[in-house]
């Protein structure tokens, strides 16, 4: 008679490590007029040390483990653009031979990478145009360019590999409140695919950024010193989530998930939901400004008084 | 690429019909469904055996119920041996459902179901639901006969009434007393070919319905608590007991840290949910996000030979080379985008990423 008769064994490790493929994918916000703003301001820390830093860490990552991958995305007003991987790179071990080769010895992956970032980001610098009305990063299309990087890259593996992917988002200017519902898409689709996105914030908190942080269960910080970018980036973003549990990290922000009113924009407690279009009000009031529905009032009861039947005498 | 084609008909068909205008949904659901636990359950055209494979189904469906339709809620009935009784009351927290649909594996299916005492028992709570909500019942029905105590075509009347809508899916055959039902009130019958038809008919419910035009629109009173995470060396934090352990059969757990509701200060663990000492509806903003993409719809993407674009042949989201025969293009920004993405796009994203760059008019 046969007893517990084991078809696998429970203790074996899932699949190999070179099976598990680690995806970091770094957005860059490369805003040209606070980048100019700060390199007036602080000229210590400007956008080529900035992007050093992002450079550091992108080798890092790649040095961790022979399968882990990286992208690279600027962020700016008019449009994101990848860095790297570029489409003009051929990819693979085979490209940049005369291009890749530093003199001192770097793993070639590693300076071709590097190389290929400086010279997009010297690219893109020298292309933009700001006009007036656009001055501020929209995120939410870089974030969602990078789930589409990523999910291509999830079809493409092979049989019996695993991907994990994060996003890492260096944030610099203030938030656009235009982007919040393709923002609040972005972070519902990547919570669904397990996606953590993590948050470095140079300037002033983004409440947005807070939000995805937490829904998401990556990390967010506000840098306090930008010119330690590289040390920040290293010690708190490098691990990734299985590592983070081992880790004292900085502590999770209080993120504010009150709702903001659709007429003042003030924060509120209480408020008042259109059935219909989901609007938020602070007052109640008898007719919805966004879809324009007529709203049923409840009108208190009238009890009328029962008239009480006189006994008639016998 | 053979799953890929077939993802694009199936989205097609989804997509017909369409259009840039977004039609009312039904955002607060209260919808029950109603599991026959009768002796045809154990029947094994379906793998283990019908019952099984329908409470899996249910646990997935729950799941993504509650991720479509954030504040809406669900009650679960099981009937069987003619009688009727409710497995989880109507609440809006998806793993009171699952833990329960987990447990009822082990039932025993005997008897016969009885529609009449399963309807009833689900109007007794929809029938105080407020009237800008949608009532909704789903049954899933395997037996051919149903044992009613009473005149089930007064029922159907009491329904219309009511305003609540019935819809089955058959996992034997057509039954006279479902189309009628169904046909009444306003819902959708189908019967199932196989257990992949099962999932696609459950997952035709997700969706939130169109609103009818009889049901009110009406401000809802709602509380957005704010989460506080309080540690054992704050001076201020005091513990408190979580509102939601009335409800389970697990001890109080004193926590430091909740939400805390705005009108009465009752803590919860979780959100979204009724407060039970003040009544107020307690949601997070992202919840009510969360159905924003059902109120503006994305458009559906123009399908194009890959011979006519001129330039870089680059899908714009995902930097892919263009290999497929035909590509897609979004109609306001015209950028170009693969099949892959394009399925992406529609089912998950909900929004172009290169439209962003043109919303900058305030």
């Amino acid at each position: 008679m046969m007893r517990n008769n084991v078809l696998f064994d429970e203790t074996l490790p899932k699949s190999r490590p070179e099976d598990e493929i680690n995806l970091l994918v770094i957005v860059v916000d490369v805003n040209p007029i606070w980048w100019g703003q700060q390199a007036q301001r602080d000229p210590q820390f400007t956008l080529s040390k900035c992007m050093d830093a992002v450079m550091v860490m992108g080798n890092a990552h790649m040095a961790m483990a022979r399968t882990n991958k990286l992208a690279v995305i600027a962020s700016h007003c008019q449009g994101s653009h990848f860095l790297y991987p570029s489409k003009s790179w051929s990819g693979g071990d085979g490209g940049g031979n005369d291009a890749s080769s530093s003199g001192d010895g770097k793993y070639e992956l590693l300076s071709a990478a590097n190389n290929l970032i400086a010279e997009e980001i010297r690219n893109i610098m020298s292309k933009i145009e700001v006009t007036g009305n656009s001055t501020d990063t929209l995120l939410a299309g870089s974030l969602a360019k990078a789930l589409c990087y990523i999910h291509r890259l999830t079809k493409e593996l092979e049989v019996g590999q695993e991907i994990k992917s994060r996003i890492l988002v260096v944030k610099a200017a203030e938030d656009c409140a235009l982007q919040y519902m393709n923002f609040m898409n972005v972070i519902f689709a990547a919570q669904k695919q397990n996606i953590l996105i993590d948050a470095c914030v140079l300037d002033s908190d983004s409440g947005l950024l807070q939000q995805a942080c937490d829904i998401t269960g990556g990390l967010y910080l506000k840098i306090p010193q930008k010119v330690a970018l590289a040390q920040y980036l290293l010690w708190v973003f490098l691990p990734d989530s299985e590592q983070r549990s081992q880790l004292v990290l900085p502590p999770p922000a209080h993120v504010d998930y009150r709702a903001a009113c659709f007429c003042h924009r003030n924060l509120i407690e209480i408020g008042y939901v259109c059935s219909v279009c989901l609007s938020i009000f602070c007052n109640f009031s008898p007719i919805c400004t966004t879809c324009e529905t007529a709203f049923k009032i409840q009108l208190p009861q009238i009890v009328k008084p029962k008239k009480k039947k006189l006994k008639q005498p016998m | 690429m053979g799953s890929a084609q077939g993802g694009r008909v199936r989205l097609t068909q989804s997509h017909s019909g369409r259009d840039t205008v977004p039609v009312q949904t039904e955002k607060m659901r209260h919808l029950y469904v109603v599991i026959d636990c009768s002796r045809s359950m154990e029947d094994q055209d379906l793998k283990p055996n019908r019952l099984t494979s329908t409470l899996k189904l249910m646990e997935a469906f729950v799941d993504e119920y509650f991720d479509q339709n954030p504040i809406s809620q669900v009650g679960i009935i099981t009937t069987k041996n003619k009688r009727a009784e409710k497995l989880t009351d109507l609440a809006g927290n998806p793993k009171k459902h699952i833990t329960a649909l987990m447990k009822a594996v082990d039932t025993v299916c005997v008897g016969e179901p009885s529609l009449y005492n399963s309807l009833n028992l689900a109007i007794q709570t929809l029938k105080h639901m407020p009237g800008h909500t949608s009532r909704e019942i789903l049954i899933i029905l395997s037996s051919l006969t149903t044992c009613d105590p009473a005149n089930i075509y007064e029922l159907i009347k009491t329904l219309k009434s009511l305003k609540v809508r019935v819809s089955v899916i058959g996992l034997s055959a057509e039954v006279r007393v479902c189309t009628v039902l169904t046909r009444e009130t306003g819902g959708s019958y189908h019967v199932i070919l196989d257990e992949s038809h099962f999932k696609e008919l459950l997952m035709l419910h997700i969706k939130p319905p169109p609103a009818s035009s009889s049901s009110e629109c009406s401000l809802i009173r709602m509380g957005f608590p704010q989460h506080t995470i309080a540690s054992v060396t704050d001076q201020d934090a005091k513990p408190s007991f979580s509102m939601s352990h009335l409800d389970s059969s697990s001890g109080p757990g004193l926590s430091l840290g909740g939400y805390f509701c705005p009108q009465c200060h009752a803590t919860y663990t979780e959100l979204p949910v009724e407060c039970k000492v003040c009544g107020l509806t307690l949601v997070s903003a992202p919840h009510l996000a969360r159905s924003f993409h059902h109120l503006f719809p994305l458009q559906a993407f123009i399908e194009s030979p890959v011979e006519n674009l001129q330039g870089d042949r680059f899908c714009q989201a995902c930097q892919a080379e263009l290999k497929d025969k035909s590509v897609f293009s979004c109609p306001s920004c015209h950028s170009v985008f693969c099949v892959e993405c394009d399925l992406f796009i529609h089912e998950s994203l909900h929004c172009c990423p290169c439209c962003i760059y043109r919303q900058t008019a305030p």
